[in-house]
């Protein structure tokens, strides 16, 4: 939505994850990027690569699979993919807020929140400690979390789950970061509740003006809070665009199943909701051609041969780009090159 | 860690299996590589270095070292598979018959192994070597007494895990009587489990039995067994302390060779991260599928 | 939690009476009598079935065997643990003089692997992979694999034999101490640096860690700060397993090391079939064993924050 210059940008990013047993391309040549004031949705299905996408250039995967990242991703006029891990973690704390799926795992069983949130403030806005502690709990109020006074000492257990996630929220501010990564804030939640935190994450944003990257499968989330849109399919870009292109105008074969699939949106237009044929691929071997030609109504011969190409199809700030020739030209959309 | 373990034996590193194999062999075949009778004393040979005659020298009676450590291998093994086939039959049969009949019978069981539990086992073996008498029998009944309970303990989870499932149940509807489900359907799954342990726990089982034979509560003197000899050696440390470190080296090295093992059987199932030449000839794998992927796409485009 | 204290506290008695109940009625069904035997202690071989009688029903022997339990089992509680057939002294004096050294030889063993299995696993778990790393493995695998009395013999033919810097047996001042608590640290600081090792790996892979590096911190410091006290629970129940297992290691190390203690009292007693005194050694060893587990207890209820306060948001 603004012009200013992007706070945290990946370039034709491709990531390969080695476990014991498998090796799999989980991010495939994927470039995007988000400015200050922006909210930018992530949105495919498990496995699609979304999450490593965004965390893995922070150095934020779990032990135990090693990470080999190529292409680049930057931030704070640093490139991550070539930093020093104890600079990257220095960057990680002041300059990135996460907010995690599972606010119970996410938080640490054996530490308190409210001295969690204290030590961040202190470490990376340069409080006191007194100034410290009252910032804690003032963040724990703005997060919307009540008698913060009384739950600065409490531990993870003795909290429900919508406000562990409060308090999640809390933590990935208390740094005062400038771009604020969700993944997946509000699938562990029950219903009720997702819709306050999505709240208070827009509120957040807009009070704050910070970045915020929505890591999502829930196409209805984005609708709510996002200002562009980019749809991964298996590690690979198939169409972004701002929310109002992709959601309203989807193109690509693979969105426009992602948005039928989805109860009571766009219902006039389709009677039932239907899902997506088939599963998607594994990326344990590096097929040429389209990843989604598999489970594709559309698909053409040439789909399993090349790649399809990025295409702009309406130029602005924010362009609506499509990775699909064939629906391209089967409706007759123009190109901008 | 299941019977999949078992099938999955392709999949281990062969070479941890090397060491147990090679103690297990010179264990069997000890009487034919001994150059000397271990037990034989030459006074005229006492405390002798290491030489062509003697490979690891004499001890203070003349004895040859070589000739013992390999007899003590033999013993060790023997003893050892003595121990643990009694341990793993008594086991077996109390553990799974607790919990195959369940009830009462299972409850008082239960109890009793819970208690035999309750202190270690090599405790327990000293009690009951103390009541017993010391002696070779005595040391292997008393170390079968001490080490049945943890397989009992196993084989009744095994057993009760087993009982849930529904081919039991569908196996009792056609007719069949209990002792053809435990011993077709139950047991196969009970010693799956218990012989992985048991394999492991055979570094266990040497090192008790050399403990009992070092405090002078097992293998009698004139047998060559390496705790004893150790302890024999002692009396000798400040001038001969190849004495007692070449049987302590055995013994050390056996029990490595069998913890070793036990460590493969745990491993199986942890995943792990790649590193330094996995990971290097993965990516190396990798870039060439992508290579081979480009040519794909740009060979066809150029067509 | 009151509650769950009081239960355990009544469990741990209850294993208390088992166990000895069962060790008692296990030497009391021992085939040599014990009056045979302090008759023919007493008077030679040729003890006559009058005196071996009358020392019976000195003793009480004849009487039923849970009368004679109930009998020995208040008088230990009492501190009357009855007379050794070995030494012909009460066994009271004789725990006296030996419990303190065997505690020294305890405490100072578990602290010694207290210290060295969290400081190996750290700093395996920082090399995570590395020589450290390596090292940490190998050293486990070898201390939980080399029995203790080798090690015992290894360090007086290094330190006594070949450098002279300690004592080589007995107990004369701090450093004579020193061999026999390395001696018996070994086997427990093996298998404890690898739970430490293995936990905090296990710890590091979970989501709460990942939290820990997006809060800014080294993997170092997660690992201080994060995963540390989150292994607290699995490592103090795995001491506490060690901690009694310590028993074997005290009686090999006593006897090798020529100290006085219950252990050496123990194969003693066990060698001149002290019935008696075997039977005192076996309830202070299940005592000290339920009260480490108790005590262990305890202190993870303490230490967990979810067991400590169970109070719902």
């Amino acid at each position: 939505m603004s012009d200013a210059q992007p706070i945290y940008s990946i370039e034709d990013l491709v990531i390969d994850l080695y476990a014991t047993t498998v090796s799999v391309r989980a991010v495939d040549g994927v470039s995007f990027n988000v400015r200050p004031g922006e909210t930018v949705a992530v949105v495919g299905e498990s496995g699609s690569g979304k999450t490593v996408m965004t965390l893995g250039p922070l150095g934020l995967l779990p032990e135990g699979v090693t990470v080999d990242m190529k292409g680049s991703a930057r931030a704070d006029g640093s490139e991550l993919l070539s930093i020093g891990s104890r600079q990257l973690s220095d960057l990680r704390g002041r300059y990135f807020g996460v907010i995690f799926q599972d606010p119970m795992s996410a938080l640490n069983p054996m530490l308190k929140i409210g001295p969690q949130l204290a030590r961040q403030a202190r470490r990376f806005a340069g409080l006191s400690q007194e100034a410290a502690r009252k910032e804690a709990v003032s963040l724990l109020a703005r997060s919307g979390i009540p008698d913060p006074e009384d739950r600065y000492n409490r531990y993870p257990h003795e909290m429900s789950g919508g406000m562990l996630q409060r308090a999640m929220i809390a933590l990935a501010l208390a740094a005062r970061p400038r771009v604020l990564i969700a993944d997946e804030p509000t699938t562990a939640l029950d219903a009720t509740v997702q819709a306050q935190i999505l709240e208070l994450i827009r509120q957040i944003q807009r009070e704050d003006g910070i970045a915020v990257v929505l890591i999502t499968h829930d196409i209805g989330v984005v609708a709510s809070v996002a200002d562009r849109v980019i749809v991964l399919y298996a590690g690979q870009v198939a169409e972004e665009g701002t929310a109002m292109d992709v959601l309203t105008r989807p193109v690509h074969p693979y969105t426009r199943g992602l948005l039928a699939s989805v109860p009571d949106f766009r219902a006039d237009e389709r009677a039932a909701t239907r899902e997506i044929p088939g599963l998607p691929p594994n990326q344990i071997r590096l097929e040429p051609g389209c990843r989604f030609a598999e489970r594709c109504e559309l698909v053409e011969a040439g789909c399993r041969q090349h790649r399809p190409p990025l295409q702009t199809i309406s130029a602005s700030t924010s362009p609506h780009r499509v990775a699909c020739p064939v629906v391209l030209k089967r409706e007759g959309i123009a190109v901008h090159v | 860690m299941n019977i999949s373990a078992i099938r999955d034996i392709k999949d281990w590193p062969w070479l941890v299996l090397l060491p147990v194999i090679g103690f297990v062999l010179i264990g069997i075949f000890a009487p034919a590589i001994m150059p000397y009778d271990p037990s034989a004393q030459d006074y005229s040979a006492t405390l002798e270095g290491m030489s062509w005659n003697h490979w690891l020298g004499t001890d203070y009676l003349g004895r040859d070292v070589f000739s013992r450590i390999v007899g003590g291998a033999r013993i060790s093994l023997v003893a050892m598979v003595i121990v643990l086939v009694a341990a793993l039959a008594i086991g077996v049969t109390i553990g799974s018959f607790a919990g195959y009949v369940g009830g009462r019978v299972e409850l008082v069981l239960i109890s009793i192994i819970d208690i035999a539990l309750a202190l270690p086992s090599l405790v327990i073996a000293l009690a009951l070597i103390g009541i017993l008498g010391t002696g070779y029998w005595s040391m292997i009944t008393a170390l079968t007494l001490a080490w049945w309970a943890n397989y009992a303990r196993m084989s009744r989870a095994v057993v009760t895990a087993e009982l849930q499932q529904p081919y039991i149940e569908a196996a009792r509807v056609m007719g069949a009587g209990h002792l053809w489900i435990f011993v077709r359907h139950i047991l196969p799954h009970v010693l799956a489990l218990v012989v992985v342990y048991a394999s492991a726990d055979a570094g266990a089982l040497v090192l008790a039995i050399a403990t009992l034979s070092f405090l002078g509560l097992g293998v009698a003197p004139p047998t060559p067994e390496w705790g004893q000899m150790l302890v024999d050696g002692m009396s000798y440390i400040e001038e001969v302390p190849r004495l007692v470190v070449l049987p302590g080296l055995a013994l050390t090295l056996v029990v490595v060779s069998f913890n070793l093992l036990g460590e493969a059987f745990a491993l199986q199932k942890v995943p792990r991260p790649v590193r330094g030449a996995t990971l290097r000839r993965r990516r190396k794998a990798r870039a060439r599928e992508e290579a081979e992927r480009n040519a794909v796409e740009t060979g066809t485009t150029s067509a | 939690m009151k509650r769950t204290i009081l239960r355990r506290m009544l469990l741990a008695c209850l294993l208390i009476l088992a166990a000895s109940a069962l060790t008692f009625a296990l030497v009391a069904a021992a085939p040599g009598n014990v009056a045979a035997l302090i008759a023919e202690r007493a008077a030679g071989p040729g003890a006559d079935a009058h005196m071996i009688a009358k020392i019976g029903n000195e003793l009480g022997l004849y009487d039923p065997l849970p009368i004679r339990y109930g009998r020995w089992l208040s008088g230990a509680l009492a501190g009357d643990f009855g007379i050794s057939l070995r030494t012909g002294k009460p066994i009271s004096s004789e725990f006296a003089a030996r419990i303190p050294m065997t505690a020294a030889l305890l405490a100072g063993g578990g602290i010694l692997a207290f210290i060295f299995s969290i400081a190996l696993g750290i700093a395996g778990a920082v090399s995570n992979g590395g020589v450290m790393d390596r090292f940490l493995h190998a050293f486990s695998l070898i201390g939980a694999s080399t029995p203790n009395f080798f090690v015992a013999a290894l360090l007086v033919i290094v330190f006594s034999v070949m450098l002279g810097w300690v004592p080589t047996f007995g107990t004369s001042g701090f450093t004579s101490w020193l061999l026999p608590w390395v001696t018996i640290a070994l086997f427990p600081a093996s298998v404890l640096s690898r739970v430490v090792r293995v936990n905090l790996q296990e710890a590091m892979s979970r989501p709460f860690a990942t939290t820990g590096f997006a809060k800014g911190f080294t993997r170092t410091q997660v690992l201080l700060r994060e995963a540390l006290p989150n292994i607290a629970i699995p490592f103090l129940t795995t001491f506490g397993a060690q901690f009694t297992l310590m028993i074997i290691g005290s009686i090999v190390v006593e006897t090798v090391f020529a100290l006085r203690g219950v252990g050496a009292f123990f194969i003693e007693a066990i060698r001149f079939r002290d019935f008696i005194g075997m039977q005192s050694v076996l309830l202070l060893f299940v005592v000290f064993f339920v009260m480490v587990n108790f005590i262990v207890d305890m202190i993870c209820i303490v230490a967990d924050p979810r067991m400590r306060r169970a109070r719902g948001a």
